[in-house]
């Protein structure tokens, strides 16, 4: 019986030592870090990274000749994440913002996007009355739809908005749906998907922003890695790879003309950028 | 039609769980080892070791294991170079070892002071006595606690995703964010899984108490 006692000990230690032993081996590829449950942009499905940003990130490191490997983190903790250098790069629907690029370094954009004002499909409610006296608002948390949510609507005490903040869409559409929230504030990818996937949701207005998006490494792009976005995103641009992978996740979308417009905030858009400029 | 999504996903739900019994595994066994050591310092220990080990204790039952992930992932990272699944593990773990260590040190606390006199009486040094004659009958007492020790970490495994470990909670956001709904037929699967998958450890602990037992000595009733 001792020796049963012992033995369990014993083992468990051994166990403890091999499983943190197995975790350090260091690897060459690149880490992208991804939300995975954002379609059509990034998400898992039967096991494997799918989405317009996965593809196409997929597709440029086949061109530039890298070696990328995905990584999935929830919503909010990926710009830390890459602030902190726990990944090497982030590909996903990530828009451009001003605070954004204090911390991180944009690749060319590739993508605008604007909000769409969502609703549940029998829902009364226009884009005025969504958005105004005493309707509640849900959007996600650390993304620039509340952000604007916040800064334009609900700290305006005229307007009058009660604005509650999600880890991701799929649990603010479902909240609607039970009734707690009035509207959903979303990109134009998210609310397309959503009605494509038969939600019962509709969209009552569109808030133009013209929000670019892009590919985004570390500050100071310590491991090089700009240059090659870059030209590897102009380079499946231009060969027709690029619309063949988002007319693939998202047929209803234009493809626009990459770059797409470039916010002179961005300290990577100052002349020459890299492997686009030359 | 979610059945039939249900049924093509369970792979990858059960893989998720087979993470998050990896997870739990180690972690259980860091603070398995770690909290009988500070459970033996704080019963037997120097006072500035038992000091330590207090403090120990105090901070981390003290911090929402959220929060620990968090500070491993982000903090402890900047120093040594570890991947998701080891900071979980040592976050996790570290919190369990805290715990432990006031189970362990309950159930030596729990044998009568009169058998460590008993074998110092009969020429055993305090070394022996208490690896032969109290470790064995608080080891075997220690179970029964355990057991909630094992449910309550089981369930922590699931908040490891926000530090990027996919396991089972992280599987079923993908479903759910794959199909842009589902919410709760997913996530009531994945409550059986858990429901099930604690339940099995539950009895294979209670067996083991049951066969540990030292016939007429202890007197536990039937869980």
């Amino acid at each position: 019986m001792r020796k049963t006692l012992h033995g369990l000990v014993g083992g468990t230690a051994f166990a403890v030592v091999g499983a943190l032993g197995l975790n350090t081996a260091a690897a060459e590829a690149l880490v992208a870090g991804v939300e995975a449950s954002f379609p059509p942009w990034a998400y898992v499905e039967d096991g494997e990274y799918k989405g317009i940003a996965i593809d196409a990130m997929r597709a440029i490191a086949e061109d530039q000749d890298m070696e990328v490997e995905f990584k999935d983190l929830p919503w909010p903790s990926l710009i830390p994440a890459l602030a902190k250098g726990r990944i090497d790069l982030l590909v996903t629907g990530l828009n451009i913002t001003e605070e954004r690029n204090e911390v991180l370094d944009f690749s060319i954009p590739w993508w605008e996007n604007d909000d769409e004002v969502l609703v549940a499909e029998d829902s009364e409610l226009n884009v005025v009355t969504a958005l105004c006296c005493g309707a509640t608002v849900g959007a996600q948390g650390g993304a620039t739809q509340f952000q604007w949510l916040e800064d334009n609507l609900a700290a305006n005490d005229d307007v009058g908005i009660t604005l509650r903040s999600y880890e991701d869409y799929v649990t603010a559409v479902e909240d609607m749906g039970a009734g707690r929230l009035d509207a959903v504030v979303t990109s134009t990818d998210t609310a397309e998907d959503f009605i494509a996937k038969d939600r019962p949701v509709k969209i009552v207005g569109t808030i133009q922003q013209n929000q670019p998006q892009a590919l985004a490494v570390e500050k100071g792009d310590p491991n090089e890695i700009l240059s090659k976005l870059n030209a590897g995103i102009m380079n499946i641009y231009e060969s027709g790879q690029w619309s063949e992978i988002v007319k693939e996740y998202s047929p209803q979308s234009t493809i626009r003309s990459i770059p797409t417009s470039m916010p002179d905030y961005v300290d990577a858009y100052e002349e020459p950028i890299p492997g686009y400029s030359d | 039609m979610i059945v039939e999504i249900i049924i093509s996903q369970m792979p990858y739900l059960l893989h998720g769980l087979w993470v998050a019994l990896q997870l739990l595994v180690c972690l259980l066994a860091l603070g398995l080892v770690l909290g009988l050591s500070l459970a033996l310092l704080e019963v037997y220990g120097h006072w500035t070791l038992r000091w330590l080990g207090i403090l120990f204790e105090r901070i981390f039952r003290g911090i929402p294991a959220i929060v620990l992930l968090l500070l491993f992932y982000y903090g402890v990272t900047d120093f040594v170079e570890i991947g998701s699944f080891t900071a979980a593990v040592l976050a996790l773990g570290l919190r369990s070892a805290a715990y432990q260590s006031q189970i362990f040190r309950g159930c030596i606390l729990s044998v009568p002071p009169g058998q460590m006199q008993a074998a110092r009486a009969m020429g055993m040094s305090k070394m022996k006595a208490v690896r032969d004659i109290v470790l064995p009958q608080a080891l075997r007492l220690s179970i029964g606690p355990w057991t909630n020790e094992f449910s309550s970490e089981m369930k922590a495994t699931s908040l490891a995703y926000v530090i990027g470990v996919v396991e089972l909670t992280r599987q079923a956001k993908y479903i759910i964010s794959s199909t842009q709904g589902n919410i709760l037929i997913v996530f009531a699967v994945v409550a059986a899984l858990y429901f099930i998958f604690n339940r099995l450890g539950n009895w294979g602990l209670y067996k083991l108490e049951k066969r540990l037992a030292v016939p007429g000595f202890e007197q536990r009733g039937d869980a």
